[in-house]
């Protein structure tokens, strides 16, 4: 009997074992998706948003492709529970779905602040399609926009809002803006920037509660003013979907814990994605990074396992970049990392700042923030992505980039990193095109 | 599969392979736009210009969340415009800082080959790009390890 596997949940995660199950394996297998929504990549909701995109574009399979695929599918249905015991999950209509082994990767969903009126008329998340239609229907030229929370989903929809001719606001609980993403300096920078470009930003606001002002919303904050506004988005943090586990036998500790090969404290049940807690690339610690490119890599993983190959996996690294207004905004890695050797640039006549974290010899993070026009740091993104992921040993070339943070090049180039980066394949082979994933036999 | 062959030590500096490449890349003569790009060393006397290796891993192909990065017939690994979204996370993706961005297209762009008759190539007066079937290497490290040293000599640490 042709092997079982199920896939819970079509995101990132789900999308790239599904295919890469297809690419690795021997025997054709039989492959059943539990998805919620259908299939979507959530990172081009903001180009949806500023209609440069139709929404026929998000969509990451269509029904087509999931038929070729051979792809059993229970679209619109959520997990509700699962008996590891039993191998079996039982969906939300009923439906018991057996397997021989799964994958769990339900994602994470949108919080709100908790304030009365947050869940009110005219307030929105902006995570799901279903909520991006909503903030698209809500948002019209000339409205107010305020968005509460100033973290990195935030900023992915900044460009988007501005563009379609909104007016934005943006408050922040904490003393600071991107308090996950750069350090204070950089964040300083950033909304020097953005308050040049129009945008409004309170930071230490504490949001008490949202009211109605006559169908427009008014925000009431602890020791400043009012806000009245026509459009709040909520963007104040992202929760792991682990709550229908309850009972289901994998070890859960802030997402479901697994290993080299990410496996849960259940040996067929793999965990990808924002909900799997997985090795950090640089701590070596487990961590739930909750970005796309560990979805990516996690899902690329499970896939080949759950085929039968035996893929090991190194660890994710955190990488995240986002444009505002024609500046980028970049950090890697161990960035925040108080005990690290680093050094810091700063260019006075233009908006552009490194930050360098060493340990020993080794970049083991970094920030970048400079123009989207200046080639030279598009480039540094990627070299100092390079460094960090391949971790070469530096050795007199630290004390040169401690001096010159802006002149990564040489550095990248004389350290033979590309020696070191060209043999590594997450999956031990060259990557397929997307388009060649094998169809129907 | 043919690659791009560095030969460091040929390289003038002359820079006609960027004028070539971003000619038949966006129609423009303007280095900037240019995905080979000629960098100097030890104060402008040596040269070698960089590119995309088509690495096996194809990280910005792997990265992308649209499925707009793909092969090409020379075996490049090549965007597809019409659906690239340009969300730039390829740009970080790529660990060899060989992913770009054109703000004016809203787009990501690489180095795809020409498609299998690369400009720079044919551009190059000393042979310096060669195009050739062999395997992707890592053409220029030792080449500015050594012509980096002087550069590296006045650092602190370096007096071994």
């Amino acid at each position: 009997m042709a092997t079982r596997h199920l896939i819970i949940g079509g995101g990132t995660a789900g999308m790239n074992a599904m295919r890469t199950i297809r690419e690795e394996e021997s025997q054709r297998s039989e492959v059943t998706l539990v998805s919620a929504e259908r299939p979507y990549s959530r990172m081009v909701l903001p180009y949806y948003l500023d209609r440069s995109i139709a929404e026929s574009h998000v969509f990451t399979a269509t029904a087509k492709i999931l038929a070729d695929w051979g792809v059993k599918t229970h679209l619109g249905r959520r997990a509700a529970a699962l008996d590891a015991k039993a191998n079996a999950c039982t969906l939300d209509d009923g439906t018991k779905v057996e397997y021989d082994d799964c994958l769990i990767a339900t994602g994470s969903s949108a919080v709100r602040a908790p304030v009365p009126g947050s869940d009110g008329p005219g307030v929105h998340s902006f995570w799901t399609l279903d909520e991006a239609r909503g903030v698209i229907a809500a948002i019209k030229p000339g409205s107010h926009v305020v968005m509460v929370g100033a973290g990195f989903i935030a900023f992915t929809i900044l460009n988007s809002i501005l563009s379609l001719g909104a007016k934005l606001t943006i408050v922040e609980v904490a003393p600071r803006i991107l308090p996950r993403m750069v350090d204070d300096a950089g964040a300083k920078l950033v909304e020097d920037w953005l308050t040049r470009h129009g945008v409004t930003i309170r930071t230490g606001a504490r949001l008490a509660r949202i009211e109605d002002a006559k169908g427009r919303r008014r925000l009431r904050f602890a020791g400043a003013g009012d806000i009245v506004c026509d459009v709040v988005i909520m963007a104040t943090g992202i929760k792991t979907n682990l709550e229908w586990l309850k009972g289901a036998g994998v070890t859960i500790n802030r997402g479901i814990v697994v290993d080299d090969h990410l496996r849960s404290s259940v040996p067929n049940v793999y965990a990808a994605g924002d909900i799997a807690e997985g090795r950090d690339l640089i701590s070596g610690e487990g961590a739930v990074h909750a970005i796309e490119p560990t979805a990516q890599e996690h899902g690329r993983v499970v896939g080949a396992n759950m085929a039968g190959k035996d893929v090991r996996y190194r660890g994710s690294l955190i990488i995240n970049i986002v444009e505002v207004c024609h500046l980028d905004v970049a950090s890697f890695g161990a960035w925040d990392d108080a005990k690290a050797d680093a050094a810091t640039g700063l260019r006075a006549d233009r908006p552009a700042y490194r930050k360098l974290l060493f340990r020993g010899d080794r970049l083991t993070g970094a920030i970048i923030l400079g123009r989207s026009s200046d080639i030279w740091a598009i480039n540094d993104v990627g070299m100092l992505k390079g460094l960090v992921q391949s971790g070469v040993s530096l050795g007199r070339w630290k004390e040169h980039l401690k001096k010159q943070p802006f002149d990564v090049k040489p550095a990248f180039i004389a350290s033979r990193t590309t020696s070191t980066l060209l043999p590594e394949t997450i999956l031990g082979r060259p990557s397929k095109a997307p388009g060649d994933t094998p169809v129907a036999v | 599969m043919r690659v791009l062959r560095i030969h460091p030590e040929k390289c003038t500096g002359c820079l006609r392979c960027e004028l070539a490449c971003s000619y038949t890349q966006t129609g423009t003569f303007q280095p900037a736009k240019s995905v080979i790009r000629v960098s100097p060393f030890e104060g402008h006397t040596s040269y070698a210009p960089y590119t995309c290796t088509q690495c096996a891993e194809g990280w910005c192909m792997t990265a992308c969340p649209v499925g707009a990065i793909t092969i090409n017939a020379a075996g490049a690994k090549d965007v597809l415009d019409d659906t690239c979204v340009g969300c730039k996370l390829c740009t970080i993706a790529c660990p060899y800082g060989t992913m770009f961005y054109d703000p004016d297209t809203r787009k990501a762009f690489k180095c795809n080959l020409c498609g299998g008759a690369p400009a720079c190539a044919e551009a190059c007066p000393t042979a310096a790009i060669t195009y050739e079937e062999t395997a992707t290497l890592d053409w220029l490290g030792d080449f500015a390890r050594e012509r980096t040293a002087r550069v590296l000599a006045g650092a602190p640490g370096s007096a071994s």
